[in-house]
């Protein structure tokens, strides 16, 4: 992005490619991030739990969908492992995403417990902006450039729980329709834009397509496992076949 | 003792990390073990981002389809309506994310205003 740094790629150090992380994710992620969590900062303290926690649940369970079960189980007065379960199903997403990463991101990491810090970084956001992003960067500058967008992204949440925690005022009703809309729009846009291959808008379209067929025939979670699946296979084997005949989409 | 008998102090912590925190961290620590010896330019890797990358889209499809809170007021048209929107101007604009989030954020702002109205 930048032009001032004019040497060539693969040999500036960690520190420019921090930077180069922090500078990803202040172009939109952040603002996407600092939304959300105006919205989770405002449920936690609707569910009556001190600030600590709410801004405790942004750096332990760092994942919005999580966090909102969470915070909106305790209002309803939902049975704590009842909780748990609902929030273990709903982060089994997680698994494919850190697993997708982790191979790119070993080389860089230096020791293991800075691979699980990472992993622990990993969320949807961190996830799509990334995946595609982090592959053109040289190994050395992966981790760092990783964490620099990774924190950018924690920070901002961070602050985004503490004012919505603190002003908790009820939203005019139009703005939060738009804070919630702002998930969906802001991931299909970056899925879309990472899409370089048949194998990526299959999967991505895959997802529309399957979540309104077993909509109510199996359970909520199960369904999620069922679409990755069955979406991520069928686009990977299309890919495989598209590679063998040279066929086009 | 009853989870109430503990309330204030730090119950609320204890119990944000036991049933918030671990049983979604698991999966990301579980990536360490699943994903140790995939190579970076594997067919499997290929696989498991298609994998992540179809579940990530059926979470926004179920947002989309059975929303929460005030998102549920704004009818199904208007909420694909406003994602068609969104992704049009996206594609209009060579692929620029934050024209496609402004111009679907503008839509649903408009819709659930004259909904609620």
């Amino acid at each position: 992005m930048s032009v001032q740094e004019s040497e060539t790629p693969g040999t500036q150090g960690r520190a420019y490619w921090l930077r180069r992380g922090i500078m990803v994710a202040a172009r939109l992620p952040i603002f996407v991030m600092a939304f959300t969590f105006l919205g989770i900062g405002g449920l936690a303290r609707e569910a009556g739990v001190p600030l600590g926690v709410a801004l405790l649940s942004t750096v332990t369970i760092w994942a919005g969908p999580a966090q909102v079960i969470y915070f909106g189980a305790l209002i309803n007065g939902v049975a704590l492992p009842a909780i748990a379960l609902s929030i273990s199903l709903s982060s089994i997403r997680l698994l494919p995403m850190c697993v997708s990463l982790l191979p790119v991101l070993r080389q860089s990491a230096g020791s293991r417990l800075t691979l699980l810090y990472a992993m622990h970084q990993v969320a949807v956001t961190v996830w799509a902006e990334s995946i595609q992003a982090i592959r053109q960067i040289p190994p050395h500058g992966r981790m760092p450039w990783f964490m620099g967008l990774a924190h950018s992204l924690v920070i901002a949440a961070l602050l985004a729980t503490w004012i919505g925690y603190t002003l908790a005022a009820t939203l005019p009703h139009a703005f939060a329709a738009g804070l919630l809309f702002i998930t969906p729009i802001y991931f299909t846009s970056t899925l879309a834009r990472n899409a370089r291959e048949p194998i990526d808008w299959i999967a991505l379209s895959s997802g529309f397509v399957l979540a309104p067929m077993l909509k109510g025939i199996v359970g909520a979670g199960l369904d999620l496992m069922i679409i990755g699946l069955v979406g991520g296979t069928a686009a990977w084997l299309w890919q495989k076949r598209v590679r063998r005949h040279g066929a086009h989409l | 003792m009853t989870p109430e008998a503990w309330s204030g102090g730090l119950w609320p912590y204890f119990a944000l990390i036991l049933f918030g925190f671990l049983p979604s961290e698991v999966w990301r620590m579980l990536s360490i073990i699943v994903g140790h010896g995939i190579d970076e330019k594997s067919e499997l890797l290929e696989w498991v981002r298609a994998v992540a990358t179809a579940l990530l889209a059926g979470v926004v499809a179920n947002i989309l389809l059975t929303p929460s809170g005030a998102l549920a007021t704004v009818p199904l048209v208007a909420r694909v309506g406003a994602m068609v929107i969104g992704l049009g101007v996206f594609a209009l604009t060579r692929r620029s994310v934050i024209a496609g989030v402004a111009a679907g954020e503008a839509a649903i702002v408009s819709a659930a205003w004259w909904f609620a109205g």
